[in-house]
């Protein structure tokens, strides 16, 4: 049976060419291509230095309250039907009340709606600003599955930079002169990823005060939330509500190590009613109506997970984090070869400058990248991935032996090919 | 600072997002809106007990509990610590490949793990192929009656829809002939859902056989929805449709929400069927894969204890299941046959619900399906279907899974309601 065949002359259906995974530029495809380059015969432990999931290593384990907390709401019964689309009522308020220890108000449970993982929450509010010639602003360095689904929604996707010796600020001069009448939003990534800084409130302020003046939504991306260790704690944009309309996007992925658990949300700031009378608020709701749910039981889990955690368990991560951080700095200030202009200070990574003036025989980010991979057996994300070739995203978080390990090879590997 | 406005008013001339009008029409046809709107005309002052028959969900129900092996699976899962991280976008090796063997159990063939992929639930499943197969100017037939939420879909996806009908004197089988009238140069693919959605049946092999040669005849892609796969009751048992892979490519979806009775764990399966390679080059395959890329994925951990699930829930718990709703279908057909202006048309032998007539001219002061189930609401306290919803007007779908001592209440209710509207001349 195959087109051409004697009953029909073919076939009536194809594939969408929307879904083609050609042209996409993804993180899991760029390290599946780097890990087809690891030498078997390598008996060194492979150092992964490229992901955004600790969770399997010991030092970066979820607290079993948390497993005890899932448990008892499987074993509860209560949570094994359908939920409602924008989830369950007990579950957003408890992310309301969890999200506004750190407001200067009280968030409503209604403002909050329950993904699948952040990434879902991204899915929900770049789908619901797309329309026709809209173009949003999106950082550079960032995060690629933002490309990837402004693409699949026709959103036309343009970039302002972050400014690497200003501790990785947005160029809000470059906004300013981005946007246009189509433009709808911006995107925030704060705790950033992949430059692992922190933006300070003065500058969040900023932020919101121009998106005001274009007339468009700041769209912040907290999936980092509180995982910050240096000078500059956690501000999340929705203390700036009323300065303009303001999205945030959030989960327990990260803070809680559990991005397998996919449970994250969204959330609608809108004191003035003006994301709801521009159809936002309704656009959202068709979304979640029409989109799978996260599982039932996971979000009967919310409120313990979110609000009853055991507080010692979060400093212990933050100082692995921190150690880490510390370990992967000094490291490269070691390195001549490398330049990291912007100490990490949050999330999980920190963006490196490749000075390939001094390296013979290495052509690009990308190039270090497999041959690292091949000699080294060390696999870290080329900068190009996240948008600035010549750079690398080194994630920190894994176990410090294994990143001193990681750091001792990169060292050797680049002196081999110094110029 | 001062209050932000909407168009037209602060340092702007105007905000410059809006809403994406798409999805503000793809969900008031759901069926979750329309049961809203029917509980929403609830008598608050009523002291009656509200019966719902009209959720596809039985889990609220002690007689289809779940089963604490599946439980336990999960609680295993989880405390291994080994599914903690991101899933791969298609699903986890060993549940794809549990799911592959247990699909097998009823094929006589053995599925490849590869030819699996992991959703969150079967309505994620038939979101990925809808999605995989758009192409402009295409179009889709689904079955009428059917699920809205098809529908919805294809709205929101601007694919055209066109409707075959099933037919209720036959069993519910699918008109084969108007579903070639229907067909076209432009028709991309045929849904069919097995067991029944709502009509609760099940379709026989040599049917089934007739449905796949006529997908091979005009080209099209069979979709064959197979949530309800062996709940069956009746005389026909379930025969999945992959058995005819050789006659036309075929996708199936399915879950364990429904034999489970866990729709709440949103774990589901899209499986291609493709033994001679037509899926692969047609580039539906690729479409899939990168669906899958870009899409939510099931919780890790609820993937991770699928192959417990599925391998060793004793057969006696799923017996259980079928038994039940084998009474709750009886109860429901017999106490129906004593409506006379109630007619069904076909004893339900398979899923959860069935679709049964009105007879609107012995019906006093009742409009149509909406109106009758509007003042059933009202005046009784019982949520029925309109079957508007599904795509047959004046027709009622009734959700028999429910504890038997709810379901004979609400019947007995609905008894007296059409007793109470009878026409004065009968």
């Amino acid at each position: 049976m195959e087109n051409g065949g004697s009953e029909i002359k073919r076939w009536r259906f194809k594939g969408n060419e929307g879904l083609s995974r050609k042209s996409r530029v993804t993180i899991r495809g760029m390290l599946h291509m780097l890990n087809a380059y690891l030498d078997s015969d390598d008996t060194r432990p492979v150092v992964p230095l490229s992901h955004g999931d600790p969770s399997s290593y010991p030092s970066f384990a979820t607290t079993p309250f948390a497993e005890d907390s899932i448990c008892t709401a499987l074993r509860s019964g209560k949570f094994n039907g359908y939920p409602p689309s924008a989830g369950v009522p007990d579950s957003r308020r408890a992310v309301a009340e969890y999200l506004s220890k750190d407001l200067p108000y009280k968030l409503s449970p209604d403002n909050v709606y329950l993904t699948i993982g952040c990434s879902q929450a991204m899915e929900a509010i770049i789908t619901v600003v797309a329309r026709t010639n809209a173009n949003i602003l999106l950082p550079r360095p960032g995060f690629p599955n933002y490309e990837t689904r402004c693409a699949f929604s026709h959103l036309e996707a343009r970039h302002y930079d972050l400014i690497p010796e200003n501790d990785w600020e947005v160029d809000l001069a470059a906004v300013e002169a981005l946007a246009d009448e189509n433009t709808v939003a911006m995107v925030v990534i704060n705790p950033g990823n992949p430059c692992g800084n922190s933006f300070k409130y003065e500058h969040l302020k900023k932020i919101a005060e121009t998106a005001r003046k274009l007339g468009i939504i700041v769209i912040s991306d907290e999936v980092y939330g509180h995982l910050t260790f240096g000078n500059n704690p956690f501000v999340p944009m929705g203390v700036f509500r009323s300065i303009t309309p303001v999205v945030t996007l959030g989960s327990i992925s990260k803070r809680w190590l559990v991005p397998g658990w996919r449970l994250g949300w969204l959330v609608a700031y809108d004191p003035d009613g003006v994301l709801a009378e521009q159809g936002i608020l309704n656009s959202i709701n068709g979304f979640m109506d029409t989109s799978p749910d996260p599982t039932t039981f996971v979000q009967g889990a919310a409120s313990q997970i979110l609000l009853d955690t055991p507080s010692d368990f979060f400093p212990k991560v933050i100082n692995k984090l921190r150690e880490a951080a510390e370990i992967c700095y000094d490291h490269i200030k070691e390195i001549p070869f490398l330049s990291c202009p912007s100490k990490p200070e949050a999330s999980m990574f920190t963006m490196v400058k490749l000075n390939l003036f001094l390296l013979n025989g290495i052509e690009d980010d990308i190039d270090f990248c497999v041959k690292l991979a091949k000699e080294e057996s060390v696999v870290i994300l080329p900068g190009t991935a996240v948008g600035l070739k010549n750079w690398l995203r080194i994630t920190f978080a894994i176990e410090p032996s294994l990143l001193d390990d990681g750091f001792v090879r990169v060292k050797e590997f680049c002196k081999r090919y110094s110029a | 600072m001062e209050k932000l406005k909407a168009n037209g008013a602060s340092a702007i001339g105007k905000w410059r997002f809006a809403g994406n009008k798409d999805l503000h029409q793809a969900s008031p046809s759901t069926t979750r809106s329309i049961l809203t709107t029917l509980i929403d005309n609830l008598d608050s002052d009523e002291s009656k007990s509200v019966i719902l028959l009209g959720y596809g969900d039985p889990s609220p129900h002690p007689s289809f509990a779940i089963t604490p092996i599946a439980e336990d699976a999960i609680s295993a899962a989880l405390r291994s610590a080994e599914f903690n991280g991101y899933p791969p976008s298609a699903g986890i090796p060993k549940a794809r490949r549990a799911v592959a063997e247990y699909l097998s159990k009823d094929l006589p063939y053995t599925l490849s793990a590869e030819d699996v992929y992991l959703t969150i639930g079967c309505t994620q499943a038939m979101e990925a192929i809808l999605t995989a197969v758009i192409c402009p100017k295409s179009n889709i037939l689904l079955p009428k009656p059917g699920y809205p939420y098809y529908e919805a879909r294809c709205d929101y996806e601007h694919i055209e829809i066109r409707h075959y009908n099933l037919l209720p004197e036959n069993g519910w089988e699918v008109d084969l002939v108007g579903v070639e009238a229907l067909a076209d140069e432009n028709t991309i693919a045929m849904v069919i859902i097995n067991p029944g959605n709502p009509c609760g049946n099940a379709y026989k092999y040599e049917h089934l056989k007739k449905v796949a040669e006529m997908a091979r005849k005009l080209g099209i892609l069979l979709i064959s929805d197979e949530v309800y796969a062996h709940l069956t009751f009746g005389n026909t048992p379930f025969v999945p449709l992959g058995v005819f892979r050789s006659i036309a490519p075929i996708i199936t979806i399915g879950s364990i929400s429904k034999r489970w009775a866990v729709p709440g764990w949103r774990i589901g399966w899209l499986v291609a069927y493709d033994p001679d390679g037509v899926l692969a080059e047609q580039g539906i395959i690729e479409s899939i894969k990168g669906f899958m890329d870009i899409s939510p994925d099931p919780t890790t951990f609820v993937q991770g204890a699928l192959p417990r699930i599925l391998e060793d829930t004793q057969g006696e718990f799923l017996s259980k299941i079928v038994n039940n709703l084998r009474v709750c279908a009886d109860i429901c057909y017999d106490l129906i046959k004593d409506m006379p202006s109630i007619l069904c048309l076909h004893k339900p032998e398979a899923s959860l619900s069935t679709m049964v007539k009105l007879d609107l001219p012995l019906l006093k002061g009742i409009e149509d399906d909406l109106d009758f189930c509007l003042k059933l609401a009202k005046e009784e306290s019982v949520v029925i279907l309109p079957g508007i919803a599904v795509g047959l007007k004046n027709w009622v779908r009734i959700t028999f899974a429910v504890e038997p001592s709810s379901l004979e209440e609400g019947l007995r209710r609905m008894k007296v309601f059409c007793k109470r509207h009878t026409s004065k001349s009968m």
